[in-house]
């Protein structure tokens, strides 16, 4: 049942990788567009993604329950020593979820309208941030446990965690995965020629970005012998996910080329699943890298009554839900695979 | 502040935030779903013209709750790391079978926001009652989860260490029924009343009358048949935490001393310092037979626990007389509701109106009330009889500053969201009949 725990575990982290990084992409390319295009993207992301927009979210809900009932151990160094991007975090999400709706759902289209879109774009950059932030932070060895230095302060215990260059990168990194993601997304419901036009342009910025800033994450992490980075290139699967990564690149290009809308949004989540992949595969299932020592999820793990009974809840839950969402993009033509 | 105090705050103020959204999502979408109901089977313009209005609200609301309740997960192990250690893997049955609830929830959502038009008829409408359906079911979750805190089983405890977890046991804990029945039925009083209010006052002040008494009428009805279930329900619920947690009841009627044949104190001024509550009303042996049904039965007082796991006493007997005048008060009015429909001139006076128009917030500050009888009253136990508060809390420093952020944006929340609403109203108001 482990296995299947697991697998939930990383299901929901990729979906909500993926899925809540569409969104966020959203807001993040209606940030960086002229006033017109802003205009054009806000209602097509609202046409597509408003239905499952919900559900979507909930996604990190999941992950978060399973890591506190199966991982408490863990979740327990994640709370305590993250505990301020984690609200940062929770302050975005917040605030962009609440413009989101109220943008669209205010009964009066007036001036508010331009708090409503500052906020949800401000939200769109900063929650992806802070989330990569995390990841960077568990991973990073800048953790430093109290119980092995009785002596540090809150700049070491809490601060020191997430807020170090290498964090700030990876931070970064998502937030360019996620503009990449929406950027491809919307390129097949752009409805016009031009419109088609800018989102290969932005699809492209966010490619070269996105590249770029891995290369940089790589040879930062190398220089300064970040475990991390050290695991990640030494794991012989991590670097051939990346290297199928970047040579999944071109058929996507071809595609967006082709206009086929189907291929090149399966291509686009296929190279965020290597990506998220290659991470984990890096140094699983040692997912937090403290100063001093890398810490297994599985090191203390539930009862077995607890996994057992997790791992038959979640699946009872993926066959009502999982088939339930699916009718949900269909019907809304968000999956065109059996048209 | 000390860390611990900000901690409790936040949790309380969130929770307090979240539980207002998070009522009107369970309950709006059956308003709504009642009104879709009536455009399908009368196909009168008005009903869907209603339908329409309501459901802005509901998503507006509902995402509010969602992104509270999305914080609150994460405050759950960012303020109290050392309980979620513990308590995770034991509740986290209900936990995990809530998020499959919020799923199904935003799923039907989904189809239902948008579904005009493009699904079939008699399918969207049932998407709405999905809607409602698991919105219910997630509070019930909850609340068990809740439940085990006050009456923590399904697993043994040894020298600080939690084996043999039982995690269908520890969901089906002795408190969930007795609270889940009397947070739901608290749910459809708080909102019910709340909406007939607001529909009220538009008819108080004469504006669209046909369209507003529509939606009052449905909004009150539910609410009224709950508000005359609520004392029954918990009163149910004062014998359950007669048995299981004696300190709570007698901080809650504030008893310091055991009595056989207790009176029940009505009013009253708690003076903690001298141990006496003043100016009080008192009816002999009534508290004995509330608590167990028995005129001579013992009941325990303050004094007959430790100093150091005795509640506050003011606080939980003051907000626990105000929830059961408020509840009394709201059984009355769902009375005199039903009374209404027999004696109809009653609702040409403006009075009438005027009156439920008064009543609109008082469910949901009997709401906030019990809770705060049910949280406070366990104190200082986060799991009763095993773990304290003051044990479970962050060790990071600095929490007054994280609870500075949540007043603030709360507070403009709760202003952004009242004067949508406002919006809506007055755009409502200005379609012609
Ligand atoms: C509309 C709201 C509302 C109304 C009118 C009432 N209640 Fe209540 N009460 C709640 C809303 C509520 C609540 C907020 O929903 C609580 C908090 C926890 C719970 O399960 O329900 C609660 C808790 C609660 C508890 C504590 C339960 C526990 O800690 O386990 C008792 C003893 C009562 N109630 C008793 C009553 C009585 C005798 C009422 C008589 C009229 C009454 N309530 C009306
Ligand atoms: C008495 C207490 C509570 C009740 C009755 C309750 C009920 C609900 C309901 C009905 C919703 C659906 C949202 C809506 O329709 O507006 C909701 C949302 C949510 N609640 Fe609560 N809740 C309570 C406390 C909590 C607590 C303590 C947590 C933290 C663990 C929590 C976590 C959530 C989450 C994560 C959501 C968002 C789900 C979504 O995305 O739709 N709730 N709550
Ligand atoms: C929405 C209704 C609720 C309200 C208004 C509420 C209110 C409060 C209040 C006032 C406190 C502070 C008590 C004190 O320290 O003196 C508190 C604490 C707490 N509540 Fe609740 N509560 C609600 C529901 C829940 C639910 C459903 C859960 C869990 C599933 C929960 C979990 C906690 C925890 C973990 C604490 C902190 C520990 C403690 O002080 O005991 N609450 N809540």
């Amino acid at each position: 049942m482990l296995t299947v725990v697991l697998f939930f575990l990383f299901f929901s982290l990729f979906l909500y990788v993926l899925l809540a990084g569409a969104d966020f992409g959203a807001g993040i390319i209606e940030l960086f567009s002229s006033r017109k295009n802003q205009e054009v993207t806000k209602k097509t992301v609202y046409r597509v993604m408003g239905p499952i927009w919900e559900a979507n979210h909930i996604w990190i809900i999941i992950l978060i329950v399973i890591l506190w009932i199966a991982f408490p151990a863990y979740y327990n160094i994640f709370v305590v020593y993250l505990h301020i991007p984690i609200t940062l975090m929770l302050l975005g999400i917040t605030m962009r979820g609440v413009a989101f709706i109220f943008r669209h759902y205010d009964a009066i289209k007036g001036k508010s309208q331009g708090w409503y879109n500052h906020l949800f774009k401000l939200g769109s950059f900063f929650s992806p941030l802070f989330l990569g932030m995390i990841f960077g932070g568990l991973v990073g060895g800048s953790i430093n446990l109290f119980e092995e230095n009785s002596s540090l302060g809150f700049k070491e215990l809490y601060l020191d965690s997430w807020l170090n260059p290498f964090s700030i990168l990876i931070g970064l990194f998502y937030v360019a995965l996620c503009a990449f993601i929406a950027a491809n997304f919307l390129i097949g419901e752009a409805s016009e020629n031009e419109e088609q036009h800018t989102y290969k342009k932005k699809a492209s910025y966010a490619t070269i970005v996105l590249v770029l800033l891995g290369f940089v994450i790589l040879l930062y992490g190398y220089f300064n012998e970040i475990a991390f980075v050290a695991d990640f290139i030494e794991n012989k699967l991590s670097v051939i996910a990346i290297i199928i990564s970047a040579l999944v690149l071109i058929p996507l290009w071809i595609m967006i080329k082709k206009r086929e809308k189907r291929w090149s949004r399966i291509l686009a989540a296929v190279q965020v699943f290597l990506i998220v992949a290659a991470a984990m595969l890096a140094h699983f299932p040692d997912v937090i890298i403290t100063s001093t020592k890398e810490i297994s999820i599985l090191s203390e793990v539930a009862s077995t009554s607890v996994i057992d009974s997790l791992g038959i809840a979640l699946i009872i839950g993926g066959l009502v839900i999982l088939p339930g969402l699916f009718h949900l993009m269909r019907s809304f033509q968000l999956i065109k695979l059996f048209k | 502040m000390e860390n611990l105090e900000a901690a409790r705050l936040q949790m309380a103020l969130t929770l307090i935030f979240h539980i207002v959204f998070a009522c009107i999502g369970m309950v709006m979408p059956f308003f709504m779903v009642i009104s879709h109901f009536k455009w399908l089977k009368t196909r009168k313009k008005i009903y869907l013209e209603l339908t329409k209005a309501w459901q802005r609200g509901v998503a507006i609301f509902f995402v509010t709750g969602a992104v509270s309740g999305t914080a609150l997960s994460f405050e759950l192990g960012l303020l109290w790391p050392e309980f979620m250690k513990h308590a995770g893997p034991i509740i986290g049955m209900p936990f995990s079978l809530e998020g499959a609830a919020f799923f199904v929830e935003a799923i039907a959502l989904g189809f239902y926001l948008y579904g005009w038009k493009k699904l079939p008829e008699k399918f969207h409408w049932f998407t709405g009652v999905i809607i409602g359906i698991s919105g219910v079911a997630s509070g019930i979750l909850v609340v068990a989860a809740n439940g085990w805190m006050n009456s923590p089983s399904g697993f043994d405890y040894e020298n600080g260490v939690f084996s043999n977890i039982r995690p269908m046991q520890a969901m089906l804990n002795e408190a969930w029924f007795t609270q889940a029945l009397h947070m739901t039925l608290a749910a459809f009083v708080a909102t019910g009343f709340a909406v007939a209010g607001i529909h009220a006052f538009q008819i108080y002040k004469g504006k669209r009358k046909e369209l507003h008494k529509k939606a009052f009428n449905i909004a009150i009805s539910i609410a009224a048949v709950a508000a005359i279930l609520q004392p029954i329900s918990g009163d149910l619920s004062a014998k359950d935490i007669a048995e299981r947690q004696p300190a709570k009841l007698a901080a809650l009627e504030a008893h310091y001393e055991t009595e056989k044949g207790a009176p029940l104190y009505i009013g009253g001024i708690v003076d903690e310092e001298n141990q006496e509550v003043n100016y009080k009303i008192e009816i002999p042996d009534a508290l004995s037979f509330l608590a167990f049904g028995d005129f001579d039965a013992e009941v325990k007082g303050l004094n007959d626990f430790p100093k150091d796991e005795q509640p506050p006493v003011a606080i939980v007997h003051y907000a626990f007389q105000l929830m059961v005048a408020l509840g009394t008060l709201l059984a009355l009015a769902g009375i005199l509701y039903f009374l209404s429909l027999k004696w109809r001139n009653w609702q040409n006076s403006k009075k009438y109106w005027l009156l439920f128009v008064i009543l609109a917030p008082l469910g949901f500050v009997a709401l906030e009330a019990g809770w705060i009888v049910t949280e406070v009253g366990r104190q200082p136990w986060i799991i009763y009889n095993i773990m304290k508060t003051k044990d479970a809390v962050t060790p990071m420093p600095g929490i007054f500053y994280s609870l500075i952020m949540y007043v603030s944006i709360y507070l403009l929340l709760t202003f952004v969201v009242s004067w949508l609403m406002w919006r809506q109203i007055r755009v409502l108001n200005q379609t012609q009949d």
